[in-house]
């Protein structure tokens, strides 16, 4: 039905595309204020290490050089979560990774910068290092963080209903182990931040601060930057310029962006730092390494009965979001499934290596391709059609599932019916070629989180809209365009609740001097809850406008309608709109309010000769509007309701959302049994958005997802030895290229939710998840083999099939079964070191073969 | 270092440009013309973000010498659109959703620009061929393939209206 | 990354290189001064202070991570006489080693009559880095390694390794030699086609069977003297008419460097296999000519056994370690698999 909306649900260009087709918009790395100069960060070659003394007198020597800051310039902790503030900006007495920051120089050019780096003498006495989270475990001494014991981060064990008892009760129980490796976003725009401060006119000193940053939040970076530089927010001002790409790297304060803002306060000058790639790898914050034991029991008829997960994710460093990660990563065994009785043990294990944090899908991806894959086994056990046992356990909604998760549209028996029906799955399914097979499988993710990582009542999003004589309308919002389509999405709820075209709209975004407070594009937050912001605040300047037009109309405001920049008096069908004596007496008292001072006009003195008019533009209402009222603002704000927060327990804050979005995808694969190659031909994809206010970007959104999952399902992974990640590049860490993508086919479907804006929810992260299992599931099928480590590179799938078969075993993976990995190894991924890590330190403890990393236990 | 003057042809305008020898072409465009539509991405040569035509060619102006392209015409993103407007594969990325966070887009139309300059009507298979020079990491590519589609249309078309065009290089 | 300082010096054409070149192995020509870029200044003779750029999709990223800081960078883009295939009377081509992979790879001649070399061309890295590159620069690539190949930072924090700066291979700890692997695409598939390489100095030229052009060493990878340049790549007439098949291990469709290549070009008289040869890269620090394949393979009539075993011998002589991505053992195993079939796709190929 949406031939009910004039904007929503059309195919809409976004509102900055010709900027970013031609060249002309500006990333924060295209900037430059007059006597900017270059900063550069030396990192620690180190995975952990004690700094003793560092010495930047040569560096500061050097022709060009500005400064040299260090540590003890802005000695104080933050993180992006009040309870893991553990890192300093720049290393005061610790590094605890290989790339941890430890000075920055400020020089004229970046080449100079960077030999300035050689010049800094940094003495280190090395620590052991803790690479493997299973090891890190045991930690007695050298912890990574003095206050977490076993350098375990946080854990959490959930218990809802009654596991054992569910699971005794099954007719059938899978377990197994599923390791998925740590992969990256890998935007293709680096880290970029500029940083300068105002001279203040009143105290002549350095005042005001403006940082632009290609951040996900700027309001969290404003926080954190007041925290550390120890400066009021309001003497901070952030801008986020276009953004290239975030998925979640950009969702936290990186190093770099409270680096600059040093750095320039220390070499008093402008400071712009850029991260190259490889420092892009080492800021990191991406999806971490992870282990699940998964245990599920179902009924013959297929009905689950309990679910046991035990999660450790090997976190890196520092906190990051870790205990968001973790939290997620049990929560959202819920809300997809009807399943009674949940057992979560999660770990949160801190390593030396960069941290990890969000990343798209956040929490969800890698438990979701262990149960997927589990429940794909389960199916075959007892007999049934994989597509036919997730519907046996669907939910009904409206629901509170056994978590706490309240759930009010749920597309998902949509969503399997039509990637069923488009994949042609019930005639193709095992009636492929050899070497050919189709996988199901499902997921789902929040519409934004209904807990704020702050603790605080205030709205999670503010947007301001002003509309002038010219019937111009600006939207200030402080939700941060990163790509996703945060601007359109809002200029287009604007237009469609205002009834004006697009073009009139103007979106002000993300700058902390000119628009209210929103907390951030992450966990899929922005359309459900901006966009309800948006959708409050026009439907506050319509009801000035309203009351005008009524005025000249004659009617009530109530019964005027706005559609394609025109007002009209709604077309009576009974009695129901007979205008109200009462009604109209209280509109005309808005609005007689400053009515004697304004009807001096013209237009007014014209208006009043003819009479009461049928319609009138949308120009028009709004002049008349402002001739009334003065200068057209309005304010909607939005925070989740109460209902929607989630249950008691220790951590129930986390997984809670006022809406989940749902996805079934369906992959088709071929397998080359020789060479282990795996091929994904084509994936249908269904997501339930709630609605599609915008189809090309919905659909932009899904595939895009598919297309990521299929590069953590196929080729991507962070390659790690004894701390030194081996693919810090493009050229190595291998994001798909067009030639081996698949065709993806998107199904958009709408559930409508009651409290979405138009009935949206979230469609950028959600399908991810599913594309995982959705391509294990198919290679299953295709060749009978089941994978429980992710990537399913060749020599994985290779080694799964020669152990099948009792072939000629070739020892592929270091003698480790793909299709049963029973332990971590400490490099992860692609299990082709078996010399010695590197050479580097002869005394590091951790090189010594009697001393294992740990110590003894 | 000692700075060498050149003589730099961009978009059609010749600029006489003091540069170090080692000056890479894309810091050259950046930083000194202010040309910033080109990108960097990485720095191994493997993204694509900072696609130009030398001499209508498709190259990484990362990995070229300022210097070494004295003499040769260098045409960037910001030479792409025409008399103002939107070229027909800038008008599609943007209706398809081909271009989603932007960063990747101008090495893209430019690595475009050249493959339909040799090729006015590429089969879908050239066209995935050609797009796996330049890599983008939020579209899957598969909204680029109907703007470029569409793109190609709506040329044809437009020089049918023309009449007498002549064939965009 | 920026790259580290150096003196650029641009030749038009090929005599000036050679100077330049000559000048800086400290074997000027006598009665001849090159001009250098500030005719006060003179040229220094120090070992390896120049580095030859072509294409610049090698030595470009190389020098960003420090891996060359070069007192001169000598730049050939401007020689056009280094450009272009020219067929020779004989039957035979020569190709100037400035050609790019993409003149190579839409070459109609040599698709016709060399085809195993415009396929594996065709596979080299992406499109636009075709464009670049030239065959030149795939014949004299820096060997690869992951240990290598990566920033000073990085590799600081490894200690280095014996390729540069430090004294010790991570990927064979215990000896002293450098494993870093050729990941050129094109020199398997000449090496099949007996190519033969002109290499000019400002005293004169010479020629090299390919073959002998690889050392075999990590390292020291090339047989090239420091006022010696590739110019000209030559293919026999004996060598045309060979059916020709190039097969890339690679992760990803595009941009990667090969993992393993097998190169096979074969010529067939009526049913059976009249001479057959076998090339393979990525696997070893040099690429290799498959000894042995000829004698296998020719005056057969092919079937999979057949394949089979020639798969067998490739696999033999590589010995991929450590040094990219993927473990040796399923690289060396796909030399075999990748070797069969190129040997059953050559058979089937069209001349």
């Amino acid at each position: 039905m949406n031939s009910k909306f004039s904007i929503i649900g059309k195919p809409t260009a976004m509102v900055d595309a010709a900027e970013k087709t031609t060249g002309s918009g500006k990333y924060t790395d295209d900037l430059s204020v007059p006597g900017m100069l270059v900063g550069k960060i030396l990192h620690s070659p180190y995975p952990h290490a004690r700094i003793k003394a560092i010495d930047t007198n040569k560096a500061e020597k050097l022709d060009g050089v500005v400064a040299v800051a260090v540590g003890q310039d802005a000695p104080k902790t933050y993180g992006i979560l009040p309870v893991g503030h553990d890192e300093y900006p720049l290393a005061l007495d610790k590094v605890r990774y290989v790339g941890d920051n430890v000075a920055c120089v400020v020089a004229t050019s970046e080449a100079i910068a960077e030999r300035a780096l050689e010049l800094i003498d940094v003495d280190y006495e090395v620590l052991p290092g803790y690479f493997d989270p299973e090891e890190s475990m045991k930690a007695k001494s050298d912890l990574i963080h003095d206050h977490k014991l076993n350098n375990i981060e946080k854990d959490y064990h959930h218990v809802f209903g009654d596991p054992e008892r569910g699971l005794a009760e099954a007719d059938q129980v899978a377990e197994a182990r599923f390791i998925s490796n740590e992969v990256t976003h890998a935007a293709m725009e680096p880290h970029s931040t500029l940083a300068s401060f105002e001279i203040d006119p009143h105290t002549g000193k350095p005042g005001r601060l403006t940082v632009w940053s290609s951040t996900q939040v700027p309001y969290y970076l404003q926080h954190k930057l007041s925290l550390v530089l120890e400066m009021p927010m309001q003497q901070i001002r952030v801008i986020k310029p276009l953004v290239g790409g975030g998925f979640g790297g950009k969702s936290e304060v990186i190093p770099l962006e409270i680096i600059a803002a040093i750095a320039a306060r220390k070499a008093k000058a402008p400071v712009k730092i850029t991260y190259t790639r490889e420092e892009v790898f080492w800021a990191h914050r991406g999806r971490p390494r992870t282990i699940i034991d998964l245990k599920t029991g179902v009924k013959k008829d297929g009905r689950i009965t309990a679910v046991k997960a035990r999660v450790v994710q090997d976190g890196g460093a520092y906190c990051s979001y870790g205990v968001v990660t973790i939290l997620y990563s049990g929560a959202l065994l819920g809300a997809l499934y009807d399943i009674p009785n949940i057992q979560f043990d999660g770990y949160r294990v801190l390593t030396n290596k960069p941290a990890c944090g969000a990343m798209r899908g956040h929490g969800t991806v890698n438990v979701r391709f262990a149960f997927e894959s589990q429940l794909d086994e389960l199916a075959s056990a007892i007999g049934m059609d994989p597509a036919e046992i997730r519907r046996r356990n669907l939910l009904h909604s409206p629901c509170i599932t056994v978590n706490g998760l309240r759930v009010q549209s749920y597309g998902l028996p949509e969503c399997i019916e039509k990637t069923v029906e488009r994949s042609g799955w019930k005639e193709r399914k095992g009636k492929l070629a050899k070497g050919r097979g189709l996988g199901i499988a499902c997921s789902h993710y929040v519409s934004g989180a209904a807990n704020s990582i702050i603790r605080s009542d205030m709205p999670h999003s503010t947007v301001n809209i002003k509309i002038d004589r010219d019937g111009g309308v600006v939207v200030y919002t402080g939700a941060s365009e990163i790509g996703q389509g945060s601007d359109t999405m809002t200029a287009q709820i604007a237009a469609e609740t205002l009834g004006c075209s697009l073009s009139r709209i103007r979106v002000v975004a993300a700058d902390t001097d000119l628009t209210p407070i929103d907390i951030g594009s992450y966990s899929s937050r922005v359309t459900f809850m901006a966009g309800n912001a948006t959708l409050r605040a026009a439907g506050e300047v319509k009801k000035l406008i309203a009351a005008a037009a009524a005025k000249t109309m004659s009617c009530d405001p109530e019964d005027v309608v706005f559609r394609d920049d025109l007002i009209t008096k709604k077309v009576c069908v009974g009695t129901d709109a007979v205008v109200r004596p009462a009604e109209q007496g209280s509109a005309a008292s808005v609005s007689g309010r400053v009515e004697g001072q304004i009807l001096r006009g013209s237009l007014q003195q014209k208006r009043k000769e003819e009479g009461p008019k049928e319609s009138t533009t949308f120009e028009e209402a709004v002049v008349t509007a402002i001739d009334f009222h003065g200068a057209l603002t309005g304010t909607g704000s939005y925070a989740p309701p109460a209902e929607a927060r989630g249950g008691k327990h220790k951590g129930a804050g986390v997984g809670p959302s006022p809406a989940y979005s749902y996805s079934a995808q369906v992959a088709e694969v071929s397998v080359d049994e020789e060479t282990g190659e795996v091929t994904v031909h084509k994936v249908w994809a269904a997501h339930d958005c709630g609605r599609a206010l915008n189809p090309v970007s919905v659909e932009g959104q899904i595939i895009g997802s598919v297309w990521m999952g299929m590069g953590q399902a196929l080729t991507e992974e962070m390659v790690w030895k004894d701390g030194m990640l081996m693919n810090p590049g493009l050229l190595e860490y291998r994001s798909p290229s067009s030639v081996e993508s698949p065709e993806v086919e998107p199904i958009i479907v709408e559930s409508v939710d009651p409290e979405g804006p138009f009935g949206a929810k979230e469609c950028s992260e959600g399908s991810l998840a599913a594309t995982i299992p959705a391509i294990a599931n198919a290679i299953y099928d295709a060749v009978g083999v089941r994978l429980h480590e992710s990537p399913f590179t060749p020599e994985r799938v290779l080694a799964a099939l020669r152990a099948k078969k009792l072939a000629k075993t070739l020892n592929l993976t270091e003698g480790i079964d793909p299709t049963a990995p029973s332990r971590f190894r400490e490099h992860g991924g692609s299990l082709w070191f078996k010399g010695k890590g590197p050479e580097r330190h002869p005394l590091d403890p951790s090189r010594q073969a009697d001393a294992p990393a740990g110590g003894a236990d | 270092m000692k700075k060498e003057l050149i003589e730099l042809r961009v978009n059609g305008r010749a600029h006489e440009l003091a540069i170090e020898p080692n000056a890479l072409l894309l810091d050259v465009l950046r930083q000194q013309l202010q040309l910033t539509g080109s990108k960097r991405g990485c720095d191994d040569s493997s993204c694509g973000a900072c696609t130009v035509l030398i001499d209508g060619v498709a190259m990484m102006s990362c990995t070229l010498l300022a210097a070494s392209c004295e003499g040769q015409e260098v045409t960037t993103i910001e030479g792409v659109s025409e008399h103002g407007s939107l070229a027909a594969i800038q008008k599609a990325y943007g209706d398809w959703g081909g271009a989603q966070c932007g960063y990747c887009t101008p090495g893209f139309i430019m690595t475009v620009k050249s493959l339909l300059a040799e090729n006015s009507n590429p089969s879908e298979a050239d066209i995935r061929m050609a797009l796996s020079s330049n890599l983008c990491r939020c579209t899957g590519y598969n909204q680029m393939y109907q703007a470029i589609g569409s793109a190609i249309k709506a040329e044809r078309e437009g020089l049918a209206v023309a009449g007498s065009g002549g064939g965009k290089g | 990354m920026s790259l580290p300082e150096f003196k650029l010096l641009r030749a038009r054409e090929l005599r000036q290189a050679l100077e330049f070149l000559g000048k800086c192995a400290g074997s000027a020509l006598p009665g001849q001064t090159a001009r250098a870029p500030d005719s006060r200044e003179r040229l220094s003779l120090h070992d390896s202070g120049l580095r030859v750029v072509a294409g610049g999709t090698d030595l470009i990223p190389s020098m960003k991570q420090k891996l060359f800081e070069p007192e001169y960078v000598l730049d050939l883009r401007a020689i056009r006489e280094l450009r272009g295939i020219r067929p020779l009377a004989d039957g035979g081509v020569e190709i100037g080693a400035l050609t790019t992979l993409r003149e190579i790879e839409r070459s109609a001649f040599l698709r016709q009559h060399y085809p195993v070399l415009t396929e594996a061309a065709a596979s080299v890295a992406s499109p636009v880095l075709r464009n670049m590159g030239t065959i030149g620069g795939n014949i004299c690539l820096d060997t690869r390694c992951l240990w290598y190949n990566q920033s000073l930072t990085w590799r600081k924090g490894c200690g280095f390794c014996i390729k540069k700066d430090g004294d010790l291979c991570h990927v064979a700890p215990g000896g002293a030699k450098c494993w870093a692997a050729f990941s050129g695409d094109t020199p398997p598939a000449l090496l099949c086609l007996d190519a033969e390489l002109e290499l000019a100095s400002a005293t004169g030229t010479r020629r090299v069977a390919l073959r002998d052009f690889y050392t075999g060493l990590g390292d020291n990878y090339r047989n090239l003297q420091r006022n010696e340049l590739l110019t000209r790549v030559l293919l026999p007439a004996s060598s045309a008419g060979f059916t020709g098949v190039y097969r890339k291990l690679r992760v990803r469709g595009s941009i990667d460097y090969p993992l393993a290549g097998v190169a096979v070009a074969m010529k067939r008289y009526n049913s059976h296999i009249a001479d057959a040869r076998i090339g393979i890269t990525a696997v070893n620090p040099a690429p290799l000519l498959v000894a042995g394949a000829s004698e296998l393979l020719a005056g057969k009539t092919l079937d999979e056994s057949l394949a089979e075993a020639a798969g067998d011998m490739a696999a033999k002589i590589s010995k991929p370690l450590t040094t990219s991505a993927l473990t040796p053992e399923y690289r060396r195993e796909m030399i075999r698999v990748f070797t069969k079939r190129a040997v059953l796709a050559a058979a089937q190929a069209e001349n």
